[in-house]
């Protein structure tokens, strides 16, 4: 017999749960289906939950700034653009389901983002099933312009072979030989720390020690204590995100900071501005900054106001992040308009060498046709740990700038490993 | 040898002590209305925000440490009056649904309030530093975890085993409903014991907002290791909590030494190794959910 209160209160689960989908209705960035049917959708797969949440709300502001400068000259192929969003919580199963459905339900017709290089690499495996357009905003493992590479994904950011290589002998001949390292136990350190044991085999510098630390550490002070034993002279912190603040900031706590020096290949703005300023410290690797004239060239005022239009919309300036954001939908929505067609084939051919100016840049870009990965240059600096007097944000010192071609692997070394076969 | 391994007993130590604290928070919760809360990590982040907020606002930090964990408690007991109740007497995995999308919200309510990008929060200037121990320079701070830490759980047992109140929530964790036959309003018994639950949560927010960093997943990537010391420690046992926290902070500490990349799977391996030996955990009882 059925039980009458059992019943109704399934009942009132299911309209609750029903109600709540109906108030919620489509997410807002989804455009109706009547809109959409004219609209060119972008999908974007970003982690906005999780350790790298500030670096996916970075890109996708950037990306938003290039949607938003397209549809005011008009769109792409006379088409208003549209992003579709989701959260792939750098998780890589996860982007690749979310991958599926931007493509397959929002009708996505080309795919930007990530963060995390696992997932950078579990998309590119997805959209090349899918035969979509990748542009890999912000993943910058090696694997994804070397041995995964794929004739439809393209990356943005510079690889961790560039990173390691703008930094690794300037690091050896500003503190020493003598290196400790901490490393993210998956693809983007193991990546890393390949590109800087290649830079220590070169200049004779010794990894005196390296630890893998499992990604979403929270603790960091059990590889810390560690660290001053070892006797190194830098100690390179490769974590990223929530865990770069973490670790950081503990080794801070452990005067570690105050007795060695400090860097690694990478610095993030979201993140420093995260550390108390006794913890900004180091010498780092920086892959764009919204000021100055290596960045941007002398008086380039496009730049400048780009830069106060993000202020003024979202507080804070511009990151890297952004710029990647920025770069990858703008590069889609040029390849659409010159292919005139969504048809991802045409779209990646044109996109292959292409040189072009971004208004963000003082030198001119393009991705390789080899490799598909974005030359452009790379900065390093030191921090300056509370900012200027006019503006606290701006807490980076860059020193040096180090053109693409001289840090990457060459366009032989490179196809040894990357094999571009597009579909016949 | 030793100095190698006396920092990492150290520290495991007082690593231990801490997931120790916001165990036994959970314990508490769980003993007497058979909840798992899911969204005790988002108190913990609630507590750190709420700190750093009065802080920035000028309030001193020692106020902050014991204003934004009593604030948390009155969020807290606000969801537990107005939420958590009406599922006291059903199956525990109705308030685990429940406390799982809150701590979801939360941590989305955290990104709109704070934003997503993590918030700088020092220690206070005399907190700052670090003290040399002879085998290694330890932080000040740290330290002053230890002695926070001892302090709430030495208030905690003073509270449970010496006031008239205590006893009643023991005897309640015994057997609710005799001692609701008895006279006594189990209900405020289930406020307050949520409310104390909370307020550990929301010191140990406090304290991880300036130990690691402050963002809106700071809570929940505490949870885990919280949760498993449960496990060890034994389901039901306050005893067992701070017992289990401080085995799994030692064995994070000591496994890191030796193999690095196994640090994160050691807490499993000892909770599946304890699990096999004495599924009850070391100081559980058995049938805790009847």
């Amino acid at each position: 017999m059925k039980d009458p209160s059992l019943t109704r209160e399934r009942f009132i689960q299911g309209t609750a749960a029903g109600a709540a989908s109906l108030a919620f209705g489509v997410p807002a960035f989804v455009p109706r289906r009547s809109e959409a049917a004219d609209m060119v959708i972008i999908g974007v797969a970003e982690p906005y939950s999780g350790v790298y949440a500030a670096y996916g709300e970075s890109e996708t502001r950037g990306a938003q700034a290039a949607i938003d400068a397209w549809n005011k000259k008009g769109g792409v192929m006379g088409r208003k653009v549209a992003m579709s969003k989701e959260d792939e919580q750098s998780d890589p199963g996860v982007g690749v389901q979310k991958a599926r459905k931007l493509v397959n339900q929002d009708k996505a017709v080309a795919l930007m983002g990530t963060v995390s290089s696992a997932v950078s690499l579990s998309i590119t495996g997805a959209a090349n099933a899918l035969g979509t357009l990748f542009i890999d905003s912000g993943g910058h493992t090696d694997d994804v312009t070397g041995k995964s590479c794929k004739w439809n994904t393209f990356r943005v950011c510079h690889s961790t072979w560039m990173e390691t290589h703008a930094t690794g002998s300037t690091l050896a001949h500003k503190f020493g030989k003598k290196w400790y390292l901490i490393t993210p136990d998956y693809a983007f350190g193991h990546a890393l720390s390949t590109g800087y044991q290649d830079v220590a085999a070169k200049i004779g510098a010794t990894i005196v020690h390296e630890d893998l630390t499992p990604l979403g550490t929270t603790d960091f002070s059990p590889y810390l204590t560690k660290v001053l034993p070892a006797k190194p002279d830098v100690l390179l912190i490769l974590p990223q995100g929530d865990d770069f603040i973490n670790c950081v900031k503990q080794a801070n706590q452990f005067g570690i900071l105050k007795k060695i020096a400090a860097g690694g290949p990478q610095v993030e703005l979201e993140a420093v501005w995260a550390l108390p300023p006794e913890a900004r410290v180091g010498f780092w690797g920086m892959e764009w900054y919204y000021k100055g004239t290596t960045v941007f060239g002398a008086g380039n005022t496009v730049a400048q106001q780009w830069v106060a239009e993000y202020r003024k919309k979202y507080g804070t300036p511009p990151t890297a992040r952004s710029f990647f954001g920025y770069t990858a939908m703008d590069r889609i929505l040029w390849g659409i308009n010159e292919a005139k067609s969504t048809d991802s084939v045409k779209i990646s051919k044109v996109l292959e060498g292409a040189h072009f100016q971004s208004p963000l840049l003082d030198t001119t870009a393009f991705f390789r046709k080899e490799d598909h990965q974005l030359m452009w240059p790379m900065w390093t600096g030191t921090i300056r740990p509370n900012g200027t007097p006019e503006d606290k944000y701006d807490i980076f010192d860059l020193i040096d700038k180090q053109p693409a071609l001289a840090i990457e692997q060459t366009v032989t070394e490179k196809a040894a490993v990357c094999k571009m076969n597009y579909p016949s | 040898m030793f100095e190698h391994v006396a920092p990492e007993l150290f520290n495991g130590l007082i690593l231990g002590g801490f997931y120790a604290v916001v165990a036994i928070g959970l314990s508490l919760i769980m003993n007497l209305t058979g909840t798992v809360n899911m969204a005790h990590g988002s108190f913990l982040t609630l507590g750190g925000y709420l700190a750093f907020t009065l802080v920035a606002r000028g309030t001193s930090f020692w106020v902050a440490l014991l204003i934004a964990p009593l604030l948390t408690v009155i969020v807290g007991i606000a969801v537990e009056r107005s939420m958590m109740v009406p599922l006291y007497r059903r199956d525990p995995v109705y308030s685990l649904l429940l406390t799982f999308g809150l701590s979801l919200m939360a941590e989305e309510a955290f990104r709109l309030i704070w934003g997503s990008r993590g918030l700088p929060f020092s220690p206070p200037p005399e907190l700052a530093g670090g003290i040399t121990l002879g085998f290694m320079q330890f932080p000040t701070f740290r330290l002053f975890i230890v002695v926070v830490l001892a302090v709430a759980l030495g208030g905690l047992a003073l509270f449970l085993l010496r006031t008239r109140f205590g006893l009643r929530l023991r005897a309640a964790v015994q057997d609710t409903e005799m001692i609701a036959a008895l006279g006594t309003n189990t209900q405020i018994l289930y406020m307050v014991n949520f409310g104390l639950g909370i307020f550990l949560a929301g010191l140990a927010g406090v304290l991880a907002a300036v130990m690691f960093q402050l963002s809106p997943t700071t809570g929940n990537q505490l949870l885990m290791p919280a949760f498993v010391t449960v496990i060890v420690g034994g389901m039901g046992s306050l005893y067992g909590a701070l017992a289990g926290g401080i085995l799994i902070g030692l064995a994070i500490s000591l496994v890191t030494l030796y193999i690095p990349a196994a640090s994160e799977v050691a807490m499993y391996i000892l909770m599946a190794i304890v699990l096999l030996v004495r599924p009850r955990g070391l100081f559980g009882e058995e049938g805790i959910f009847g």
